[in-house]
């Protein structure tokens, strides 16, 4: 599973072998894991603005057939980094195969493209695990608070937006993090479980994200945007208590590559806006709380 | 922490709660009474009944928090469903707009 959009630019230089072969991994990749897109190289020379805008956020796999690295030139003109970068010789060092400097592909030379294809997707997903494992870097956030009784409650200022089932999503280009407010885990009390969901899937918004478990409830996370699962915060498993102690940075719950986040802020509140929401469901919650101990002491 | 909410004042994402159809629908072929729904949820959206046949009902649905179905999951005989999440999603922009 790919954290962000991955590009494979082949230099597909149909007058070689090599380049046929830069053809042929590039295929073998995206047959293989569909989400990644495959670049044409003509095209993205002549400028299409398509690949231009995409390659700006993407991972890119670069595939040179011969020395001349032609695709490489491509990006670096851009002032871009690969993600990865693969020569064709060297390759046929590596998995100590013949090259058989025919244009119409022998097996060995398609077995060669089979093994550097898999070589690309395990480092993809490596380098994906890896994502999946770090600790998100989050810049100093400025907080609305209020305490209530013997409670504490935080809202961000900026950067997050909120739904009423008390969840949040702080985007950041095409992905954002989801998680959950200060006040559910107020709510939930200790937590100490959480049920993540696999990688990969589809969630609408309003759909269920996963749960967690705490000493007195079971609560599901309600997303506020659609999109595809890309990461989910793994230590939680180890570390529930995140989502207590620091439920708007080290306690994320999930990364998803978002579908359409303009049309889902239709319905969620900014910072300033689920503040007042929450203060006013606490006060709510608290007077009614007051009301039944009136009435038991009565 | 149970409470009670006047559904005629109460709103949702800026739309009226007693425009909004989102409750729990309890499928009787499957409900074996067992009420777990009833304990977990805190909104007191369910209650029993004195109907042998239908010992636990849906008393307070606008109580229901819009999208939550955290009470399913406590339901082993599978007897609960709710809306369809993206069809609530549209009525209630549908709602904010008029």
């Amino acid at each position: 599973m790919t954290t962000e959009i991955v590009c494979i630019l082949p230099c597909n230089g149909l007058d070689k072998s090599l380049g046929v072969i830069t053809r042929e991994v590039s295929l073998q990749v995206i047959e293989k894991k569909s989400d990644v897109q495959l670049i044409c190289p003509v095209l993205l020379n002549n400028g299409d603005e398509r690949y231009e805008t995409l390659i700006q956020t993407a991972k890119i796999i670069i595939i040179n057939g011969c020395m001349t690295r032609c695709p490489t030139k491509l990006i670096e003109k851009r002032n871009l980094k690969p993600f990865k970068q693969i020569l064709i010789p060297d390759m046929f060092k590596k998995y100590k195969v013949k090259s058989a400097k025919t244009l119409i592909l022998n097996e060995e030379n398609i077995k060669l493209a089979e093994l550097i294809a898999d070589e690309i997707i395990t480092d993809l997903n490596k380098s994906n695990q890896e994502k999946d494992n770090a600790i998100r870097e989050f810049q100093e956030q400025e907080f609305f608070d209020i305490t209530v009784d013997k409670y504490y409650f935080t809202v961000p200022k900026d950067g997050y937006f909120f739904n009423e089932n008390d969840c949040w999503i702080k985007p950041e280009r095409n992905t954002a993090l989801l998680g959950i407010t200060d006040y559910l885990q107020n709510a939930a009390a200790d937590i100490l479980f959480v049920d993540l969901p696999e990688l990969g899937c589809k969630i609408e918004q309003f759909g269920d994200i996963g749960s967690f478990e705490s000493s007195k409830t079971i609560l599901q996370l309600i997303s506020p945007g659609s999109g595809k699962i890309i990461a989910v915060n793994k230590s939680l498993e180890q570390n529930p208590e995140y989502l207590n102690q620091d439920p708007y940075r080290k306690g994320w719950f999930v990364e998803i590559e978002l579908d359409n986040f303009e049309e889902d802020k239709e319905l969620l509140m900014n910072g300033s806006e689920y503040f007042d929401y929450m203060k006013n469901k606490i006060m709510k919650e608290k007077n009614h709380l007051d009301q039944i101990n009136d009435e038991r002491d009565v | 922490m149970s409470k009670s909410y006047d559904a005629d004042k109460e709103t949702f994402m800026g739309a009226p709660r007693n425009k909004i159809p989102w409750w729990p629908t309890i499928d009787y072929e499957k409900c074996n009474f067992c009420m777990e729904c009833d304990k977990f949820c805190p909104h007191n959206v369910y209650a029993k009944t004195d109907n042998e046949k239908q010992l636990l009902n849906v008393k307070n649905p606008y109580n229901c928090v819009v999208f939550c179905r955290a009470c399913a999951k406590t339901c082993a005989p599978d007897a609960l469903t709710f809306p369809v999440k993206s069809e609530i999603s549209k009525l209630i922009k549908k709602l904010r707009s008029q």
